[in-house]
């Protein structure tokens, strides 16, 4: 019980305002059509350069728990999802708004995220300290496999095409090799002065997640049109909570099940809601009610993706490996405040992790209030028009992307990044293996060449690489990830 | 050529000519030459892995029967990059805030909705508006809150 030790952290005057403001930018955030979770993280990251590690970390747990609750707005009033994962909510939800139960169809979003997400945190405070100690036994060859994995995982789930996902991810690499070696300190790459410093970690996550928001939001303007519906209902708070304290089935099978694709690398919200919706499907005694506006159908997906926040944590604080996009960033987030994750998280770092995770279940009560406050005027929220967001969005970049280094040549980078991931994106590639390659590249690479330099050493690297236990259970579950991805991109052909 | 199968081949030949496919093939060849030519000693070890490995993916590419590129509305596209290039390129001379503004107003002017015309001046004075007090809050909230620096220019 650990954690209770902690939350004299969070109950500071500076904290609690921390939450409040990331949870209430969030939820709008998470809203608007067009403005990922992931892009909010990322361009929120350079505003907590100037504070203390675990204030800056206290910021982004509470908007990546806000975003993800934020997205269902969206997804029932305009049938847009805000997220990726709040696809399943939209199904039903948006069902609810046409016969004029937009207002219930909140209620039971926010409701239920609460309920997944608190379940989702306690998982993540059991769950991540005996897995952290199992971490103790990574030398640098598994450490380097566990990389790969990482970036496997998320190229062969996020992308349509294994081959181009996989190629994503090691363009991120590649990136990571532009400027100094992170031994000898020569220099890579260095084509024009603009790259003498590399390809910063932020610089790459707000080029590869904002830009495309902005040309995406540019490109459509003229196609795009929205019904909002407005958010009216009859129920009350009190009927809305009575529903859905009474639908423990959905509510259980929503909290599980997002708790453990969560804790599944690179798996992510949307795999989540959607599982949760359809096993609740299965097991409902109103399951012809699916797809017309079912409150369960609304309760089992919103839990799930909210639950998924907290376990997506585990293999990124334990092995580096994010659970999701966002986690990915978030990983991002965690080493510009030199917390390194790893068996050694919680003795090295112990008083910020345990500050963190215990905002999390501060940020889930925060996200109902102000979810159920904000719900009123929800259809406001909604009416911010495309032209204004996409400047807005690309003001945020320039000036987040410049405040790092104050140097101009990361604007650049940035500009030309995002730009270039946009064409990249028409082509089936995806931006989360470039970032999780970019972040894991310099780590990846000193593990490669330590490994390297001891196989050598004792006769065969190539043997060193591919011998003991875990680096064997490492490879295969990395075939595994590819031939799966192979499996699953053909059955949806 | 002769391990590639005659369908295979067939396919090939038969296959939509897809600029981005070449386009990733000869980035591939650029990564590899820059990897394998241009950096000649151990320093260049892992990039020559990546690099190689990229290479290979970006074969396998040619032979996948993948979807079709999305396609690209470049008419409404091109001048939003157009604009931010213009921005991103004066930001040393004119500062952050003056090109802020600008900007702001150059893109919110010209992605108006065919409903927006026949207001003009009222849309024009709305737009001008909120321009100002956009950049008055990013001003408020980067200089005088967080006092983080920002491009400097004229302003």
């Amino acid at each position: 019980m650990e954690f209770l030790n902690y939350f004299d952290n969070v109950f500071t005057v500076y904290h609690i305002a921390l939450l409040v403001g990331g949870t209430f930018a969030g939820i709008i955030l998470g809203a608007l059509p067009g403005l990922s979770p992931t892009m909010s993280v990322a361009l929120l990251i350079p505003f907590t350069f100037h504070m203390k590690p675990e204030s800056g970390l206290i910021l982004l747990g509470a908007m990546y728990t806000a975003t993800v609750a934020g997205g269902a707005i969206s997804a029932i009033l305009v049938n847009v999802p805000g997220a990726p994962a709040n696809i399943a909510t939209a199904m039903d939800g948006h069902k609810l708004a046409q016969s004029g139960k937009a207002k219930d169809a909140l209620h039971y979003c926010f409701m239920s995220s609460f309920v997944g997400g608190i379940f989702g945190v306690f998982i993540l405070i059991f769950f991540t300290p005996p897995l952290a100690a199992l971490s103790l036994k990574f030398m640098s060859t598994e450490l380097f496999w566990v990389a790969i994995l990482g970036i496997t995982i998320i190229a062969t789930l996020d992308a349509k095409s294994v081959i181009k996902g996989l190629m994503s991810g090691l363009f991120g690499l590649m990136l990571a090799t532009i400027g100094e070696h992170p031994t000898s300190a020569m220099e890579r790459f260095v084509f024009t002065d603009h790259l003498e410093g590399g390809v910063h970690i932020v610089v790459g996550l707000i080029g590869l997640f904002a830009m495309p928001q902005v040309w995406n939001l540019l490109e459509n303007f003229y196609g795009r049109k929205n019904e909002v519906f407005s958010a009216t209902g009859d129920s009350t708070l009190t009927q809305s909570f009575r529903l859905v304290s009474g639908k423990i089935k959905a509510l259980s099978i929503g909290s599980i099940i997002g708790s453990v694709i969560g804790i599944i690398p690179g798996a992510g919200g949307q795999i989540a809601g959607i599982v949760a919706y359809d096993q609740s499907k299965k097991v409902s005694s109103n399951r012809s009610n699916y797809g017309k506006g079912e409150p369960e159908a609304i309760i089992a997906a919103e839990s799930a993706n909210n639950s998924m926040v907290g376990p997506s944590l585990i293999p990124l604080l334990t092995l580096s490996i994010p659970g999701s996009p966002t986690a990915a960033v978030l990983l991002g987030g965690l080493l510009i405040h030199g917390i390194f994750p790893g068996h050694d998280i919680f003795t090295k770092n112990t008083e910020v992790v345990w500050t963190f995770i215990d905002s999390l279940i501060i940020a889930q009560i925060l996200m109902l209030i102000i979810g159920l406050f904000l719900s009123r005027h929800s259809k406001w929220i909604m009416k911010v028009p495309d032209n204004y967001m996409a400047v807005g969005i690309l003001l945020l970049a320039v000036f987040g992307t410049y405040s790092i280094q104050n140097d101009y040549s990361d604007v650049l980078i940035m500009f030309v990044l995002g730009t270039l991931m946009y064409f990249g994106s028409k082509a089936g590639f995806s931006p989360v293996p470039v970032v999780l390659g970019l972040i894991l590249g310099t780590m990846t690479e000193e593990k490669f060449l330590l490994g390297n330099m001891i196989g050598n050493a004792k006769g065969s690297s190539f043997q060193h690489f591919t011998s003991g236990t875990i680096n064997i259970v490492l490879i295969t579950l990395c075939l595994v990830s590819i031939a799966y991805g192979i499996y699953s991109s053909r059955k949806s052909k | 050529m002769a391990f590639i199968r005659v369908e295979n081949l067939n396919r090939i030949m038969n296959r939509p000519f897809k600029i981005s496919t070449v386009l990733i093939t000869l980035f591939s060849a650029f990564l590899v030459y820059a990897s394998f030519v241009l950096g000649n000693n151990e320093d260049y070890l892992f990039p020559r892995l990546i690099s190689g490995t990229i290479a290979v993916l970006s074969l396998m590419l040619w032979f996948e029967k993948g979807e079709a590129d999305k396609s690209t509305n470049f008419k409404d596209l091109m001048p939003g990059i157009a604009i931010a290039t213009a921005f991103i390129l004066s930001l040393k001379i004119l500062g952050f805030y003056l090109a802020s503004m600008i900007v702001f107003f150059t893109l919110v002017m010209y992605y108006s909705k065919p409903t927006e015309s026949k207001d003009f001046w009222r849309v024009l004075l709305i737009k001008l508006g909120v321009t100002i007090v956009f950049s008055l809050t990013l001003y408020a909230l980067f200089t005088l809150l967080l006092k983080v620096r920002t491009p400097e220019g004229l302003f």
